[in-house]
């Protein structure tokens, strides 16, 4: 079981961190090596040095989605011809940044490039991961290029797994713009959890001992989205998202919680295809953290199964019923 | 007895001719000591000069820093660039240029004109959205 993840710091407190990161907020990015010293000087431990470099390129530079959406069309459109794509990858990789430089708008791989750069110069160790990131935006059954980029780093001589791209916020619900919004779920994320919807090409950056899914088991997984990252240690199962199952039968989701439950409601809402409802637990089993939350299905069909706790969005399953 | 003053001579000329050499020597010696004081000296501050290129064309606005400090800065239209503070033997000079892999030099005795040439970093530039968005299964209908 790995356990390089976040509550390795429990003794650390961020807040002189993320404070720094806040105090050079509209910073440039026209000299690296002077923004990393100011972003780390004076903290003394790495894994400060490191949070405040990261915590300040998340909220620092935006997501480019039409560049996002001009690559990827670009990238299906090229992907059974390798020399047109790596042709395209030269072109995009210069306007890519210097769109990063002039206007600290980029995409995965930009965040994840200058987190590493900015590290590099404070002495921390820090890669680009480059892998298959799986969401309800990508296509989940069928993944044929690497589509997303994250980091690793070196704190106290072991690595974590972080992802700044995700972290730094997500499509405006109204606009679909680009809308700031950190999610501390994503740093120092416990590398389990980060294995359903992150992976990695080279297969030392699972930063797991045991248990390595292989591409297929990994297209099987359920869907998990940021707020799980927010909320959960680890979802301990299902690991599969389709389930078949008969009528009255139960599908159960077991869910380790990073804080206490309290008063905060566990619910789902069932997407039939035609139509949308929100539905309360069959049954709630809670003991320190750990939950298990079960629905019944009365009818067949084919559902979407979304898990909700409050209002964060946690993960979805499809069911179908016969 | 004049031999006798004869044989003296020579003895008593001796140790004089040994101290007058001695200084003479720590003379020489002294000003050579000087001398390599000054090169020393010299060497401490040394004006670097330099020209920073992809290995085609000039690179312009390349930060140029002296490592673990805040002095530097940047190359101009040309690639070039004259270091603001002298240098001295040891020092790490660190080019950085945002998609260009980060070089470091170090200074030596006879730096004067560094040509240096940044590689691109050949990243795969890639991204995936992660919107709070519902899955929807994709039905036949």
């Amino acid at each position: 079981m790995s356990t390089a993840q976040i509550s390795d710091f429990k003794a650390i407190d961020f807040s002189k961190a993320d404070a720094r990161a806040l105090r050079l907020k509209g910073e440039n990015l026209n000299n690296l090596p002077d923004l990393s010293k100011r972003l780390t000087d004076g903290l003394y431990t790495e894994a400060e040095r490191f949070r405040a470099i990261y915590k300040w390129v998340c909220e620092n530079v935006s997501n480019d989605y039409n560049l996002y959406f001009k690559n990827k069309a670009r990238r299906e459109n090229y992907k059974g011809d390798s020399l047109k794509l790596e042709q395209w990858n030269t072109k995009f990789r210069k306007i890519l940044f210097k769109k990063l430089l002039r206007d600290k708008r980029t995409i995965c791989t930009g965040y994840a490039y200058l987190v590493k750069e900015l590290a590099s110069l404070a002495d921390i160790s820090c890669v680009v991961v480059q892998g298959y990131g799986r969401v309800s935006s990508t296509e989940i059954d069928n993944l044929s290029l690497p589509n997303h980029s994250w980091n690793a780093v070196k704190l106290n001589g072991k690595w974590y797994l972080c992802d700044p791209t995700w972290a730094a916020g997500i499509p405006d619900p109204e606009t679909n713009a680009f809308s700031f919004q950190y999610n501390d779920g994503f740093f120092l994320a416990e590398p389990r959890l980060f294995a359903f919807n992150h992976y990695p090409i080279d297969s030392k950056w699972w930063l797991l001992t045991d248990g390595i899914p292989d591409f297929d088991t990994f297209l099987r997984s359920p869907i998990i989205y940021g707020n799980a990252y927010r909320n959960l240690e680890m979802l301990n199962g299902p690991l599969k998202m389709h389930h078949s199952i008969k009528r009255n039968e139960t599908i159960a989701i077991e869910l380790q919680l990073n804080k206490a439950l309290e008063d905060r409601k566990i619910g789902f809402v069932i997407d039939s295809g035609s139509s949308q409802w929100e539905a309360k637990p069959y049954a709630i089993t809670y003991d320190n953290k750990s939950l298990e939350v079960e629905h019944q299905f009365n009818s067949r069909g084919f559902y979407d199964v979304h898990l909700y706790l409050d209002k964060d969005l946690i993960a979805t399953y499809t069911v179908e019923v016969n | 007895m004049k031999s006798h003053i004869l044989i003296q001579h020579p003895k008593t000329k001796k140790p004089l001719l040994s101290i007058v050499f001695f200084i003479m020597a720590l003379l020489v010696l002294n000003s050579g000591f000087a001398q390599a004081q000054i090169t020393k000296s010299k060497a401490q501050n040394i004006t670097i000069k330099g020209l920073v290129t992809d290995g085609k064309v000039a690179l312009k606005d390349v930060n140029v820093i002296q490592k673990g400090t805040r002095n530097g800065t940047v190359t101009n239209d040309k690639g070039e660039f004259i270091f603001p503070v002298p240098l001295k033997t040891g020092d790490v000079l660190l080019f950085s240029y945002l998609g260009y892999e980060t070089q470091m030099i170090p200074i030596k005795e006879n730096s004067t004109f560094i040509k240096l040439t940044l590689a691109e970093d050949l990243i795969e530039m890639i991204g995936a959205l992660d919107p709070d968005i519902p899955y929807k299964s994709k039905r036949k209908n």
